[in-house]
C-alpha cells in the first residue's frame, strides 16, 4: 500500500516537474523578440548584397562602359535612389538610397580609375548634415555629371488570406545625360512567397 | 497546475508596467496632449515585445497630430513590416497564447486596423509628396481587408465587395496615381470607386482631384471597441453603426469664408461598420472550447462536492482545473485606440498663399479645429491632417513645431 502511494506521488512529482520545465520553456520561447520570426516577401539585404554585387560586376564589365571609359577617361556618373513602382510594397528613403549605393561603393573600391561619383545632391547634403564617417566624394556643384545611375524597381505582387508572393524585376540603367541614351542595363529577377501560419 | 497558475501570474506581471504606460499615453492622447503621448510611447516603440505593432501604430497616430512626419513614418514602417511578415507569432508564442494567455502572441491587428496602419503610412508619404512609396502603401492598405473576403470572393479572386468598404485607401490611390503622372490608371481607380459606391462620385472625380491644391483629411470620432461577453471568451466590437447614429458631414470655412463641400462630404469608410466583419480565427474555436470545458468542470466539481458521498478532494481539483481553463481563455481585447470612426478626404481648389482653415460638424456641437497660415500652393497639392477631438480645436498657427525645426534645418 505505501510503496503504490510513494509511487504514485513519485509520478505526480515527475507530472509537476515536467509541467514546470514546459511552461519554463514555452515562456522562454514566448518572449522572443517581434521581429525576429516573421517571414515576408520584401526584398532583403540578401538580395541587396546579390544584386549590388551582380550588377556592379556587370557595369565594369560591360563593353560599351569599357568603350566610353577609353574614350572619355573616368565617368563622372550621378546616383540617384530606386524609383518604387512596386505592387503594394514600400521602399523607405534609406534603402532605396542603398540600393544604388552599394554599386557606387562597390564600384568606387574596385574600379576607382574608371569612375568619378558624384552624388546626388538631396543625399550628399543629408549625409553631410548627419556627419557620418564616409568618403562622400566632391559636393554635387563642383563636378558635372555626364552619366546617371538610376534603378526602377517593380513588381507583381498578390495577397489572399493564404499567402503573399511577389515577383520582383530590379532594372539598373547608366544613361548618358546628354544624349538620353543608355549605356548600360542590367536587371536583378527574384520571386518571393510567404505563407501565412496559425495566428497570422 | 499551481506551475501554470505561476507562469499566467508571471507572464500578467511581466506586462503590466509597460501596459500601464501604453494606457497612459493613450489618455494623454485623448485629452489633448499628444506630445505627452508620443513622449511616453517612444521607449514602448522600442521594445519589440507582443506589443510592438501596436505601441508603434499608437505612437505614429500621435506623431501625425504633431506633424512629426519623420517620427510618424518610423513608428508605421516598424509595424508596417512586421503587419507585412506571417510566423510572426510561431512557437512559443502560438503555444503560449493558446496554453497559457492569448496576450503571449504579438499583438497584429484586426484587418480594418491593418488597412489603416497602411493607410496612415501612406498619409504620410503623400504629404511628403512621396507619390511612389504613398501609393504602394495604399495598395497594400487594399491587401489587407482580404481576409473579410467570403469562400466564394476569394476563389474568383475578386476582392471588389471588401475593397468596396474601404473606399478611402482606393480614392488616394487614385490620387497618387494622378500625381504620378499616369491618368489612366488614375482614372480607372476613380471609376473603380464610383462604380462600388455611386454617391461617392463627386469625391472620386478626376478633374476636381486634378485642380486641387489643397487637401484636407479630416479623422472623424472614434473606432471600435473591442469587448468581451460576460465571461470574457467571445470578444467582437461595439457600438455598432446604428447604435452610434449617422456620421454628421464637415463643414469648411477657408479664411472665414464657407466653401462649398457638396458632395465631397460624404464619409469614405465607417471603420464601426467594418469591424462588425470580424475574421473568426482558429484561436477563437481554442479560447471558446476551453472556457465551455472550464465550466464544464466548475458545474463537474460543485456537483461532486455537493453529491452525498462525494469525493472533496476530486471536487476541488475539478473546479481549479475549470477555474485556471477559464483563466486563460480570455480574450485578446487590445486594438489600436486612436483610430477614428472615418476619414474625411476634402479636396480643395482655394488661391495659392496663406490661408485660415476651419473644420466644424455642425451636428456635433464643440467639434471644430482651426488652422491659421495653412501654406496652400500654386502647383500640386499640399496635404493638411485635422484630428477632431473635443480637446484639440485650436487655433493652432503652421508651421507646427515639427516642421518649424525640419525646415529650419534645411
Amino acid at each position: 500500500m505505501n510503496a503504490d502511494k510513494t509511487e504514485v506521488s513519485l509520478t505526480l512529482n515527475y507530472l509537476r516537474l515536467s509541467a514546470f520545465i514546459c511552461g519554463s520553456l514555452l515562456f522562454m520561447v514566448g518572449c522572443t523578440s517581434a521581429v525576429e520570426s516573421g517571414h515576408n516577401t520584401a526584398l532583403d539585404a540578401v538580395d541587396l548584397q546579390q544584386m549590388t554585387d551582380d550588377m556592379a560586376a556587370k557595369i565594369v564589365a560591360d563593353p560599351q562602359v569599357q568603350a566610353a571609359i577609353a574614350k572619355e577617361g573616368r565617368l563622372p556618373v550621378v546616383v540617384q535612389p530606386v524609383e518604387n513602382r512596386m505592387v503594394a510594397e514600400v521602399l523607405p528613403r534609406g534603402p532605396a538610397q542603398a540600393f544604388t549605393a552599394r554599386v557606387r561603393v562597390l564600384l568606387s573600391k574596385h574600379a576607382p580609375d574608371r569612375f568619378l561619383w558624384v552624388m546626388n545632391r538631396d543625399a550628399f547634403y543629408e549625409l553631410r548634415n548627419r556627419e557620418v564617417d564616409i568618403d562622400l566624394g566632391p559636393p554635387p556643384e563642383r563636378v558635372q555629371p555626364r552619366y546617371a545611375l538610376t534603378s526602377i524597381f517593380s513588381s507583381l505582387t498578390k495577397e489572399d488570406p493564404k499567402r503573399r508572393s511577389a515577383y520582383y524585376l530590379c532594372e539598373y540603367q547608366l544613361t548618358d545625360l546628354g544624349s538620353g541614351n543608355l549605356l548600360w542595363t542590367g536587371s536583378y529577377e527574384v520571386k518571393k512567397i510567404a505563407v501565412r501560419q496559425f495566428l497570422d | 497546475m499551481t506551475c501554470a497558475a505561476c507562469l499566467l501570474f508571471v507572464t500578467v506581471g511581466c506586462t503590466s508596467k509597460a501596459q500601464r504606460a501604453g494606457e497612459e499615453a493613450v489618455q494623454a492622447y485623448f485629452s489633448g496632449d499628444p506630445a505627452k503621448a508620443v513622449q511616453q510611447l517612444k521607449p514602448l516603440a522600442q521594445k519589440t515585445d507582443e506589443n510592438f505593432v501596436l505601441n508603434n501604430a499608437r505612437l505614429g497616430s500621435a506623431a501625425l497630430i504633431q506633424y512629426d512626419l519623420d517620427q510618424a513614418e518610423n513608428a508605421f514602417l516598424r509595424a508596417y513590416e512586421v503587419l507585412n511578415s506571417f510566423g510572426v507569432n510561431s512557437g512559443g508564442r502560438s503555444l503560449g497564447a493558446v496554453l497559457v494567455d492569448e496576450k503571449i502572441r504579438v499583438w497584429r491587428g484586426e484587418p480594418f486596423e491593418r488597412a489603416m496602419l497602411n493607410f496612415y503610412l501612406g498619409l504620410v508619404y503623400y504629404m511628403r509628396h512621396d507619390y511612389g512609396n504613398a501609393r504602394g502603401a495604399f495598395e497594400n492598405a487594399l491587401f489587407k481587408l482580404r481576409d473579410y473576403a467570403d469562400n466564394a470572393d476569394r476563389k474568383k479572386d475578386d476582392y471588389s465587395e471588401v475593397e468596396s468598404n474601404f473606399a478611402l485607401g482606393a480614392i488616394m490611390l487614385g490620387k497618387c496615381w494622378q500625381r504620378l503622372g499616369r491618368d489612366d490608371l488614375a482614372r480607372a481607380a476613380f471609376e473603380r470607386v464610383t462604380k462600388m459606391r455611386s454617391s461617392l462620385a463627386p469625391l472620386a472625380d478626376y478633374d476636381r482631384n486634378q485642380n486641387s491644391n489643397l487637401l484636407l483629411v479630416v479623422d472623424f470620432g472614434y473606432g471600435p471597441k473591442k469587448v468581451t461577453d460576460f465571461d470574457g471568451a467571445i470578444s467582437g466590437f461595439a457600438p455598432k453603426p446604428q447604435e452610434e447614429g449617422m456620421i454628421p458631414p464637415p463643414h469648411v470655412t477657408v479664411d472665414g469664408q464657407a466653401v462649398d463641400v457638396a458632395g465631397m462630404n460624404q464619409p469614405p469608410v465607417d471603420l464601426l461598420a467594418l469591424a462588425q466583419d470580424k475574421r473568426w480565427q482558429s484561436i477563437d474555436t481554442i479560447r471558446t472550447i476551453k472556457s465551455v470545458i472550464g465550466t464544464g468542470l466548475i458545474y463537474g466539481g460543485a456537483y461532486e462536492g455537493l453529491r452525498h458521498h462525494g469525493d472533496d478532494g476530486t471536487a476541488l481539483a475539478l473546479i481549479a482545473a475549470g477555474v485556471l481553463l477559464k483563466a486563460t481563455s480570455q480574450a485578446d481585447v487590445r486594438q489600436w485606440e486612436m483610430l477614428p470612426r472615418t476619414v474625411f478626404l476634402l479636396p480643395l481648389q482655394v488661391p495659392p498663399g496663406r490661408h485660415d482653415v476651419t473644420v466644424d460638424f455642425p451636428n456635433a456641437p464643440g467639434l471644430t479645429q482651426t488652422w491659421r497660415g495653412l501654406d496652400v500652393p500654386p502647383q500640386g497639392e499640399a496635404t493638411y491632417y485635422f484630428r477632431m477631438q473635443r480637446w484639440n480645436s485650436g487655433p493652432f498657427d503652421w508651421p507646427p513645431p515639427a516642421v518649424a525645426q525640419l525646415q529650419a534645418q534645411q
